[in-house]
């Protein structure tokens, strides 16, 4: 089968774009109150603490002002009363896939979760609307201690460790954004490694939007405890719809001294949805943060992946790649914060701009005063395909300690006509050399992607690039 | 309407924005009031040969302004403040179309006792050549400098501003248009004032227009040195190269924030910002922002860099290794570190006579 025809199959022309009926069990009437927040938390069985932090995140949300900085005529269209905080589709979470109900484990069989989980996966998390229906976790995994659930079930049956480390990384002040999805979060993924495992194969967890105006204010923490590692894998889809829907999410990681977390996303949503999510980890001694991070669907995604190099040694690598199509815009980048000695990060960020999309990278490399012998290099590369497109660069560097070593480099450009003319010369259509050469230019990002994942997006941009020429 | 009730039009600028984001207006304007326009001095301004000669026929200072037509918009907030406050000050620098000199021309300025300011505004006419150094020095405490004006085509300029002020605050705005073909060099020596912030904005608005901004800042003690460059490439064929080297010791702060924009239809534009820091001892800071917005695919290449470290241990070894004290080596190699863009803003008198400058500049600071 051709690798485009495949790939329809796949997530199609956005394929991912049909939507079931819905079937909700709770609904929750549009917009937002201290009345909606508190009856999610009441829904839910929380502890007190919980729901006081929810309701004060509330206020903080309300009284904080929309951003004044990025796309804020795309930010001020959002219709906050026009959203669903909360809906329920399945009475349980599952532990099989047999008692999901039709509707939701047809979506997740045509998104190939089941069959992903089978040959590949250490667990799985698949949430529908607020709320995971599916969940799993290999045998042995969980005999060693490991501990991966649906942030609510974490909540429920380890709420020591959750009030420890919730909101430690991203408090509720952090920005407008990370205020709602602790006033409104529902679902998400909560994970403990303990001292010494290694989850040599990758946890994924895959979130579906499936009905009109809804938002999904998914909360994951993952903690890796000391000498650990483990690989997150996280999708995203939603269906087709003519309203917006809201997607904002918190991702908290914390790296214990010499552990290691690697976080991958592709993100591929619907061209109504607003991806607005806050994602940051803290590294301690000799740890490592790894984000690898895809955006290729969304109408307005800002998205930030951050890490605090808290500890001696500590390291951080952010690989993103982004595609923006037509009424999009990926303003999308990474912050990295050196607050010890000796610790090293790396920013790789690519974006490609088609048919009147605007690609942004906004960064932020900050080293401190006490942080000594620090290294770091940001490089940001970005094409351009047509003359409606933009691209952006926007990097900040500050440096407060004489012995750190910074680089950062960017470049934009178009595709280059002697590469075009090199493959069309060894007998490619121009269609198939521009789309090797735009999955060329992602290589660095694909490689570091479980293979299923990197097919995956090879020939989801390939699709993206059909119609590219003339 | 009028540039004092334009100004109090605005609110204060905030932190979102880049521009104000280290910097913020209420530090650098001259009462610490900002929503008032307080009345400034004139700065006394002259013009001579960089010999000490008189300046050649062809180029004069008038009182007054001409026409500001087709400028780049420059920041509102301080665009407004200074036109307001500077009624009274505001002088052109005019340059015959055709004129040539090989011996550079000094603007001199000379700040007043207290706050002052200058609107300098700039009508260099046709096919014109020119190496201009507008020295701005003077004991006083705030100095405002609005330079406004017109690089017609053709014309092949080095334009240096070298600030030396004492303890005071400089405001410098810059908003220059760059006509058809004109190549001009854009050169900024900053080693005085306690506190600087400038915006320098550059539009190429006609075709084939060469730009290269090149900046050279060494501060010291607790100095706050806050240089923003925009380059607008608005025509097709332009190139800019903006090169920026910041050395900075003692508790003192540098921030460096480019815009390069390429609007669409500037095909072919081939457009470049670096960011260079030395950092020289433990409490100061570089901060560097080089931003780009490419509206055109069709371009030659657009970037940025930027790089920071210390000064390099085996260049250090290597000096001393040959016969130089560590305090010499040390101040030989920031000499070469600002001497890679001081080198490239004019001829070999001009710039002979800028490393003299910062020779005399590094020995005062004691860098």
């Amino acid at each position: 089968m051709p690798a485009n025809q495949e790939a329809r199959g796949v997530v199609g022309d956005y394929k991912a774009g049909w939507h079931d009926p819905e079937d909700s069990t709770i609904r929750f009437d549009f917009g937002l109150s201290e009345e909606v927040v508190r009856e999610i938390s009441t829904l839910k069985d929380e502890p007190k603490w919980m729901t006081d932090l929810r309701v004060k995140a509330y206020h903080h949300f309300m009284d904080r002002p929309m951003p004044t900085w990025g796309n804020t005529p795309m930010l001020g269209e959002i219709d906050f009363d026009n959203i669903c905080y909360f809906l329920r589709s399945s009475k349980a979470t599952e532990k099989d896939w047999d008692d999901v109900p039709d509707a939701i484990r047809n979506t997740f069989d045509k998104l190939g979760i089941p069959e992903a989980e089978q040959k590949w996966l250490s667990g799985v998390t698949a949430q529908y609307e607020s709320e995971a229906v599916y969940h799993s976790i290999r045998g042995d995994l969980e005999k060693q201690g490991v501990i991966f659930l649906d942030m609510d079930s974490g909540l429920r049956e380890h709420p020591d460790i959750v009030r420890k480390w919730f909101c430690s990384v991203v408090p509720l002040t952090d920005n407008k954004f990370a205020a709602l999805n602790t006033a409104v979060w529902s679902g998400g993924s909560f994970i403990y490694v303990p001292k010494g495992v290694h989850v040599e194969m990758p946890v994924q967890a895959y979130f579906r939007i499936n009905a009109k105006n809804m938002g999904q204010f998914e909360r994951t923490l993952i903690i890796a405890d000391e000498g650990s590692s483990i690989h997150y894998v996280e999708g995203c889809t939603a269906p087709t719809y003519s309203t917006d829907s809201l997607h904002s999410a918190v991702v908290e990681l914390i790296a214990l001294p010499g552990s290691h977390i690697r976080y991958s996303t592709v993100q591929n949503w619907s061209a109504n949805v607003y991806n607005l999510v806050t994602k940051r980890g803290i590294a301690h001694e000799n740890a490592k943060i790894e984000w690898v991070d895809g955006n290729i669907g969304s109408k307005l995604t800002m998205k930030y992946p951050s890490v605090i190099l808290k500890g001696e040694g500590s390291h951080a690598e952010v690989i993103s790649v982004a595609y923006s199509g037509e009424g999009q815009h990926q303003d999308a980048g990474a912050k990295i914060h050196h607050l010890a000695s000796n610790t090293t990060s790396k920013i790789l960020s690519k974006s490609i701009s088609k048919n009147g999309g605007r690609g942004s990278y906004r960064g932020l490399v900050k080293v401190s005063p006490k942080a000594d012998n620090c290294k770091l290099n940001v490089v940001c590369d970005a094409l351009i395909l047509d003359e409606q497109s933009r691209s952006d660069t926007y990097p900040t560097m500050e440096v407060a300690n004489p012995t750190a070593r910074c680089e950062h480099e960017a470049s934009v450009s178009k595709v280059s006509d002697d590469q075009l003319f090199y493959l069309m010369s060894r007998g490619h259509s121009e269609e198939e050399a521009l789309a090797m050469i735009v999955n060329g230019f992602f290589e660095p990002f694909t490689r570091e992607l479980p293979m299923e994942y990197a097919v995956e997006l090879n020939q989801l941009m390939a699709l993206e690039m059909e119609g590219s020429i003339g | 309407m009028e540039s004092a009730s334009e100004y109090l039009t605005f609110a204060e600028p905030d932190k979102s924005n880049h521009l104000w984001r280290y910097t913020p207006w209420r530090r650098v304007h001259p009462t610490g009031d900002v929503f008032g326009i307080p009345e400034l001095e004139s700065a006394d301004v002259s013009l001579v040969g960089l010999d000490g000669g008189p300046a050649p026929e062809g180029i004069r200072l008038e009182k007054g302004l001409t026409s500001e037509l087709g400028l780049p918009e420059a920041d509102p907030v301080t665009g407004s403040f200074l036109r307001a406050v500077s009624s009274n000050s505001q002088w052109t620098l005019r340059v015959d179309p055709g004129f040539s000199s090989d011996h550079p021309v000094i603007l001199d300025i000379v700040s007043g006792e207290f706050a002052s300011v200058l609107h300098l505004a700039l009508e260099i006419g046709r096919l014109a050549e020119l190496e201009l150094v507008t020295r701005v020095r003077g004991t006083g405490e705030w100095f405002g400098l609005l330079r406004t004006g017109v690089i017609r085509e053709g014309c092949s300029i080095n334009d240096v501003v070298v600030g030396l002020m004492g303890n005071g605050t400089l405001l410098r705005v810059d908003s220059i248009s760059i006509g058809r073909d004109a190549q001009v060099r854009a050169g900024t020596v900053s080693s005085g004032s306690i506190r600087t912030k400038a915006d320098l904005r550059y539009r190429m608005g006609e075709p084939g227009g060469d730009l290269r901004v090149l900046g050279s800042v060494l501060s010291t003690g607790s100095m706050h040195l806050d240089h923003h460059v925009e380059i607008h490439h608005e025509a097709p064929e332009t190139f800019s190269r903006l090169s920026w080297h910041s050395a900075c010791d003692g508790k003192s702060r540098t921030v460096g924030t480019g815009m390069l924009r390429v609007a669409n239809g500037s095909t072919g534009a081939d457009a470049s910002q670096l960011f260079h820091n030395l950092l020289l001892s433990s409490d100061a800071e570089a901060d560097s922002i080089p931003e780009l917005e490419v509206l055109e695919h069709e371009v030659v290449g657009c970037g940025h860099g930027t790089a920071n470290g210390p000064i390099d241990e085996d260049q250090l070894f290597y000096l001393e290794a040959r016969g130089f004290d560590p305090p010499e080596a040390r101040s030989a190699l920031i000499a070469a570190f600002l001497n890679a863009t001081l080198s490239e803003m004019g001829g070999d008198s001009l710039h002979d006579w800028l490393v003299r400058l910062l020779a005399d500049e590094l020995h005062n600071l004691g860098a």
